[in-house]
């Protein structure tokens, strides 16, 4: 067993000297031909929450798999709260909290014995566990449905359950893949809110979301993977000083032009123009390219560099703007 | 303790939802007064005495349904995978071989209730009367049930689906059944059929069980070894086979 810092366990010569919550290393994995992960690191410290992002296929949740331990890479390391998950599997989920994409409860069981048995899984028993139990449910607002089958649960109360279920043994890190896909506003508000005071309490986050307003809603750092490689990792300031760009938005009344000798984009009656500099300077070039088509334009907003832009310049869709794909706009979902 | 967990919750699934442990325990109810009368002539064709059917019957249909012992085994994986708790479980603090013993904890269990009840009231209601020495009667259903259940896993492991599950199982039920004296004894079965019956588990628990309520002398424990003989292939099958990161589906 391979153990670094920890409360309750020893130190080897493996030990790293201050032991992050999560730390990935050089991770590889592939599937037959398709190579999912091409040598990923990362880590996350206590009371941090990072976002991982990419389009699908980009290897979340391949590497949320390898992180909470149900999937074995090719190659590379990952630490748990100083255990090497690879080593000592065991250990180490006991120190993850894994909400797997899609919902996983019980449906013939009632919500309160959902709860019951991961607490269960992880050994707490009696009082212990009873308290444990109304806790959770407590903090996921669950407690007026403990003796109510899971299959009567709304979607959002049921994906509040899923959720709760992977802290009943109190995991340092909590690993959610795409928590809030089809929950409702109020749920996907409630439960982003208890993610991030579980941020505050202490806990590592690491949250693969398709939802670029959620990163900022959550105050969180962002990893973003393209197609296998981690392609950036950091605070949102950082992220969009490095990565973000500048654009303009026409309106239009009708069709808007092509710019052909611009990356551009056209969503209804918006023209989306990628701008090299800050986009004051280049309006009225951009204007002047328009010909008469500027008699039809109704609006014009400068953009400033946003997570999608960072997003869209990391994953190719800047140069290819017209891959974008919808629900990208960074701004509400369902 | 992982084991126990996941035993209890399947206990409390099982409690929900008891239409499997019936399945197990009334359907052969239902059709051993039926068939109790033939098997009576089939055993004084076979020239044994002072028998009532019984002796065949009650046996002969434990044997039969406990075929679908392996279906409750490997329904307890695919349920985990059609209500998406099995990538939980595999999260969880619990070991894979934690998990898998879990899983069969209960199944388990059905069997000895099945055993209770159908002896039980076999003896009751259909006067099955017990020659030799009682004790082996759940000794060989031990045997028999550990065997039906390395099945199950086995099965679970070589298929993707709960159709081919069901197939497999189902045509095994019958085949062994068949082949292994539950439908008809033994020696009323075509010669090629007689040649193969010592291949299938289900002989050897007729044989064991038969032996039992008959009181027939020697190599009472033949029957049972075989039998774990059997378990054990099963197992091996299963460890081989089994990729706990494979996904199962309901259908295709």
């Amino acid at each position: 067993m391979t153990v670094l810092a920890s409360t309750n366990v020893s130190c080897t010569k493996d030990a790293l000297p201050a032991a992050p919550v999560l730390a990935v290393e050089d991770v590889e994995k592939r599937y037959g031909s398709i190579h999912s992960l091409k040598g990923v690191s990362m880590e996350i410290a206590r009371g941090e929450i990072v976002a991982l992002l990419g389009l699908n296929g980009a290897g979340k949740t391949t590497l949320v798999s390898i992180i909470a331990g149900i999937l074995r890479p090719d190659d590379g390391r990952v630490w748990v709260d100083g255990i090497n998950v690879l080593a000592s599997g065991s250990l180490a989920r006991r120190r993850i909290g894994l909400a797997p994409q899609e919902t996983g409860v019980y449906p013939t069981l009632h919500v309160e014995e959902n709860l019951r048995f991961f607490g269960e899984l992880s050994g707490l028993r009696r009082r212990s566990l009873t308290r444990r139990v109304d806790e959770v449910a407590e903090t996921f607002a669950l407690t007026e449905f403990m003796r109510r089958p899971a299959r009567d649960l709304s979607g959002g109360e049921r994906r509040r359950l899923h959720t709760a279920m992977t802290l009943m043994h109190r995991p340092p890190l909590l690993v959610m893949d795409e928590p809030t896909t089809g929950v409702d506003v109020e749920s996907r508000a409630r439960l982003l809110a208890i993610i991030r005071s579980l941020a505050e309490g202490g806990h590592g986050v690491c949250y693969s979301t398709h939802y670029l307003s959620e990163v900022e809603q959550l105050g969180a750092s962002a990893a973003i993977l393209n197609e296998g490689h981690l392609a950036a990792h950091g605070t949102l300031p950082k992220l969009m000083a490095e990565h973000g760009y500048y654009a303009v938005d026409l309106q239009f009344e009708g069709a808007p032009p092509r710019l052909e000798s611009r990356v551009s984009t056209v969503r209804d009656s918006t023209l989306h123009v990628i701008t090299d500099c800050r986009p004051a300077t280049e309006v009225a070039a951009i204007l002047a390219e328009l010909g008469p088509a500027v008699e039809r334009l109704k609006s014009l907003e400068l953009v400033q560099p946003s997570l999608e832009s960072v997003f869209n310049a990391l994953t190719g869709q800047k140069s290819h703007p017209d891959r974008i794909p919808q629900g990208w706009a960074g701004g509400s979902h369902g | 303790m992982g084991s126990v967990a996941i035993a209890i919750n399947d206990l409390r699934i099982l409690r929900r939802d008891s239409i499997p442990i019936l399945m197990l325990i009334v359907m052969p109810l239902i059709v051993m007064p039926f068939v109790k009368a033939a098997f009576h002539l089939t055993m004084l064709a076979e020239g044994v005495a002072g028998t009532n059917g019984a002796e065949q019957a009650v046996p002969g249909m434990q044997v039969m349904f406990g075929f679908y012992l392996a279906s409750q085994v490997s329904f307890g994986f695919y349920r985990e995978h059609a209500w998406a708790t099995w990538d939980r479980l595999r999260a969880s603090p619990a070991s894979a071989s934690a998990i898998l013993l879990g899983k069969l904890i209960v199944p388990l269990f059905e069997a000895a209730i099945q055993f209770i009840v159908l002896f039980g009231l076999g003896g009751l209601l259909l006067q099955l009367h017990v020659r030799g020495p009682w004790v082996q009667l759940p000794m060989v259903a031990c045997a028999f049930s550990l065997c039906l259940v390395a099945l199950g896993l086995a099965v679970t492991a070589a298929c993707r689906t709960v159709l081919q599950v069901n197939a497999i199982i189902n045509i095994s039920a019958l085949l062994f059944a068949c082949l292994g004296g539950a439908l008809v004894p033994v020696t009323l079965l075509p010669h090629w059929a007689k040649v193969l019956s010592p291949v299938v588990p289900s002989y050897w628990a007729m044989k064991g069980f038969r032996r039992a309520i008959l009181g027939e002398r020697g190599g009472e424990l033949i029957p049972i070894l075989v039998l774990l003989a059997f378990a054990s292939t099963f197992a091996l099958i299963a460890v081989w086979r089994l990729r706990f990161d494979q996904r199962k589906t309901s259908f295709a």
